[in-house]
């Protein structure tokens, strides 16, 4: 009987092992792609043809009219067609739009690597007013399914990135067409295609050539596959997932959440195909794991790698070369110039009762000595930052403002002048009110943490009480926005063309960024003067007072500029690093076949 | 034990209803909004505005509920608001088969494991194997998961490159056999799962431990001894049966783990699971897609218990339903 019964239980074990192990495999494959038919026989061979870049996150959508994070537009660049070609000038700072047979300006010898053989256009001509502008398209473009890249696709898409119904962020771009003024677009007198290779645009004022090429060139969509799509369901037609190019690229596979595959298109002469067979972009989450992956040859670009991981990153794989390109983001400390809560209550804007005086936050800026943040965790990767004008601008930065030095007697002195002085606790206090308040950030940067904490010391030093609050950065917009912060740690990423009214501009309804109630109508005149101008050097003077009011009046203490700084395996080759992204000629890059990475 | 069962059932349902509906309030009275991540310079002011108006948030909160529940009682619960406007249960269906193969590997490795060095513990009590294997066990379950697996990671991914790091599959592996596929797919799944289960299974052996030791003094187990069973039937089939009774509870709350997901581990590992479904989801303020996925694990809670209440009976027919 015992016997029977032991022989039952190995058996109802054995079945019990074999269901699991079943079940599992099949499990398993339940996530695998089945339309991917590669042709590697094994990983080893895949990766001398594929490029891994390691990404935080995946893309949103492929789709020119909605993708909104960074992955995305990495992915569309590749994928898509572009009217122009465009290249940032580092000698000047100025961005450069290039059709075939145009280019807006001269290039500086020695820049100017670019090729224009990407851009969908021959030429454009620029009305005399300033008014219109006219592309003329080339006949040899097609989309991957072989039909032709018409004008009429531009008109098509151009509609769709206005359309309400599908929310596009990319709206704003058609700001300046003909109707817009009245709220709504004509695209009828806006955008015109007299034929298949002539593309007119009609603006309602005159609009600098520039920012007219910059705002006509949004990539198009192919309208002979979209046409039939409602503007209700373009968010989620599945023709999202099956993106039709002409581009370099064009999409294998999207695994969501893990990895998205791009194979080179042996057809495209937009420029070319790619040199790369095969790219393949992974969702790493972890920073540590992307760093280890980048480390053990998993990967070939990790984006973002702290300053401090460099050393331990270079002596444990001398494979790896850690390139940097800046400057676009800073950090910076905000302070309320206005009585948040009053301006909440009544609408009326009175001086915060300690930050509205511009001497006071004057004193701020010296307390804090900037220089031992930037030593102490930035090292090389970071440079002071005096305005939001980035230094990269050479063509409009003011390079004779001398950044306020770190001096405590200095700001002890000015906020003695204005009345605050030590009270018996050491805190200082003016009419009874200790100066005292909270710098609040949000959660999950190191950076801006160690910064908070060398912040709070500075400022205990010169009796200034500061607590230090970190808040989940969902919570911590909201109460940016809704004005709830006295004093906060934050940071911009610049755009390559300056346009700082949203976060400056005196209208506090109309500039939603001006969390601080910063007010000053001569900024504000600068900044419509600058727009003005058809040529964005003639408006050097206007930027160049532009920040020596923001030096003087120091509406945010602005701390460091921060360097971009991304981690490549050595078995790249070509790869060019631009202000203008990090994958700016991807499809350049050559891959050393010797693929396999020494440790 | 039908009946009930069914009646366990029809309580069940105004119970994950009610939590459905604290949900929704909750969500949308914590701060926060779903359409912040359009509101930055450079956007048109008007994209928050329009997007909101196609999420129906600018509804009052209960007019909202009512629209909502409407939905819901047609088995709709929506689309998700930051993955692509994709039906939230299309989400889920494509995270679930990968949290389901490390959630069902690692039961079976914690349970298995677990059990085995429980009642190695117990039977050689006070020696120095069960001094050994106590305080290692002890060891591995304080150990925080997230902090295990980037040592795991370092030791057996970077010093020593016996397994990969993260993801589900090697570059290239569309093109391997089914049979090669799988085991590439298992290779990768060698590193979370030990973390997962060495950390559980060190749990489950205190208690197999405790229950047995209780167990095997007494009296039926000296009268199984003393009619000369063998000894490994003296355990494995008289005492272990009824020492296995807590760990039967743990089974049945560990249902809901099997869906839930493990959200350290697949950040670190890079897996798309339930976990890091839920918590994009809750960074987002994808309402549809947090109350979807409460709907699932509240359910499983509520299935878990119940499948644990009816394992008792089966393993001790003492107890009836």
């Amino acid at each position: 009987m015992a016997v029977m019964n032991e022989s039952g239980t190995k058996s109802a074990v054995a079945t019990y092992c074999l269901a699991c192990f079943l079940l599992i495999v099949v499990l398993s494959s339940c996530g695998r792609n089945k339309g991917g038919s590669g042709n590697a026989g094994n990983g080893g061979r895949a990766m001398d043809s594929t490029l891994v870049i390691a990404m935080l996150g995946d893309a949103d959508y492929l789709n020119p009219v909605l993708g909104s994070t960074v992955t995305s537009g990495n992915i569309i660049g590749l994928v898509y067609p572009s009217l122009l070609q465009s290249e940032f000038d580092t000698t000047t700072g100025l961005l450069n739009y290039m059709a075939l047979e145009k280019k807006l300006r001269d290039v500086t010898p020695g820049q100017g690597k670019k090729t224009p053989k990407g851009a969908l256009a021959k030429s454009w001509r620029m009305s005399g007013d300033h008014k219109s502008i006219t592309y003329i398209l080339r006949h040899d473009a097609f989309w991957n399914d072989g039909q032709p890249v018409v004008s009429g696709d531009f008109k098509f898409s151009y509609k769709l990135y206005g359309n309400p119904v599908i929310a596009s962020t990319r709206q704003q771009y058609l700001a300046e067409l003909v109707g817009a003024d009245k709220g709504q677009v004509d695209f009828d007198k806006a955008i015109e295609t007299p034929d298949d290779t002539t593309l007119v645009f009609r603006f309602y004022k005159p609009v600098p050539e520039h920012l007219a090429l910059f705002h006509t060139s949004l990539t198009p969509l192919p309208a002979h596959q979209w046409k039939n799509v409602k503007p209700d369901e373009f968010r989620h037609s599945s023709l999202n997932l099956e993106p039709l190019g002409a581009g370099p690229y064009h999409l294998k596979s999207w695994k969501q959440q893990q990895e998205i595959v791009l194979s080179s298109s042996r057809k495209s002469n937009l420029p070319k195909p790619g040199t790369i067979p095969q790219i393949t972009f992974r969702v790493v989450p972890d920073y540590t794991v992307r760093l280890a992956q980048l480390q053990t040859g998993a990967v070939d670009v990790v984006e973002n790698i702290k300053p401090e991981d460099f050393t331990a990153l270079l002596r444990a794989n001398r494979q790896i070369d850690v390139k940097t390109v800046g400057l676009r983001v800073y950090d910076y400390v905000g302070w309320s110039n206005i009585d948040q809560e009053e301006y909440r209550r009544s609408g009326r804007v009175r001086p915060h009762p300690l930050f509205g005086s511009a001497r006071v936050r004057l004193a701020l800026t010296q307390a804090i000595d900037r220089e031992a943040i930037i030593d102490g965790y930035l090292k090389e990767y970071g440079v002071l930052c005096n305005t939001d004008v980035s230094p990269s601008l050479k063509w409009a930065y003011n390079d004779r403002i001398t950044p306020h030095a770190f001096d405590t007697a200095k700001a002890t002195a000015m906020l003695k002048a204005e009345g605050w002085l030590p009270g018996p606790d050491g805190i200082l206090q003016k009419q009874g009110r200790k100066f005292s308040f909270v710098l609040y950030t949000n959660s999950g940067n190191a950076r801006r943490n160690y910064a908070s904490v060398i912040i709070q010391q500075n400022l205990r030093s010169i009796g200034i009480d500061c607590k230090l609050e970190v808040e989940e950065s969902n919570v911590f917009f909201e109460n940016l926005q809704q004005r709830k912060l006295d004093a906060w740690m934050a940071g911009w990423s610049i755009g390559l063309e300056i346009d700082p009214l949203d976060v400056w501009g005196s209208d506090l309804k109309k500039s939603r960024f001006n969390f601080t109630g910063y007010q000053n109508p001569r900024l504000d005149q600068l900044c419509e003067l600058a727009k003005q101008k058809m040529d964005p050097t003639g408006a050097r003077p206007y930027w160049l007072e532009y920040q020596e009011i923001l030096h003087r009046d120091q509406p945010i203490t602005f701390l460091y500029w921060m360097k971009e700084t991304q981690g490549f395996s050595k078995r790249i080759e070509g790869e060019e690093l631009n202000i203008s992204g990090t994958f700016y000629n991807i499809d350049d890059w050559r891959l050393r076949p010797s693929a396999n990475v020494a440790l | 034990m039908l009946s009930y069962i069914f009646k366990r059932f029809l309580i069940a349902i105004p119970l994950v209803f009610g939590v459905l509906t604290l949900t929704f309030f909750i969500i949308r009275l914590a701060p926060g909004d779903p359409a912040a991540f359009f509101i930055q310079p450079g956007i048109s002011p008007n994209v928050a505005e329009q997007i909101r108006m196609q999420y129906g948030l600018n509804d009052t909160v209960p007019v909202q509920y009512v629209k909502w529940l409407a939905n819901v009682l047609q088995g709709d619960f929506g689309r998700s608001f930051s993955r692509a406007q994709q039906p939230v249960f299309d989400v889920i269906a494509s995270a679930l088969p990968i949290t389901m193969t490390i959630a069902l590997l690692t039961l079976v490795a914690n349970f298995t494991f677990g059990i085995l060095i429980g009642v190695i513990s117990a039977i050689r009590q006070n020696t120095f194997l069960d001094r050994f294997l106590t305080v290692t066990a002890l060891f591995f379950y304080s150990m925080p998961e997230f902090w295990f697996a980037l040592m795991m990671i370092i030791l057996f991914a970077l010093k020593l490159p016996l397994f990969p790091a993260s993801g589900l599959n090697e570059i290239g592996a569309e093109g391997f056999g089914p049979v090669e596929f799988v085991f590439d797919r298992l290779w990768h799944l060698v590193l979370p799962v030990t973390v997962l289960s060495i950390n559980g299974a060190a749990g489950i052996a205190r208690y197999v431990r405790g229950s047995m030791l209780e167990v095997i003094r007494q009296d039926y187990i000296r009268t199984a001894r003393a009619k000369g069973l063998p000894e490994n039937i003296v355990i494995f089939k008289h005492a272990l049966r009824n020492a296995l009774l807590p760990v039967i509870t743990l089974m049945g709350s560990s249902l809901p783990f099997i869906f839930s997901g493990a959200l350290f581990i697949e950040v670190i590992f890079a897996f798309p699971g339930m976990g890091r479904v839920t918590v994009e989801a809750i960074f987002a303020r994808d309402y549809p897609l947090i109350i979807a996925n409460t709907f699932i694990s509240g359910s499983l809670i509520v299935l878990g218990n119940l499948f644990a209440d009816v394992l008792y009976a089966v393993a001790d027919p003492r107890i009836k339903l």
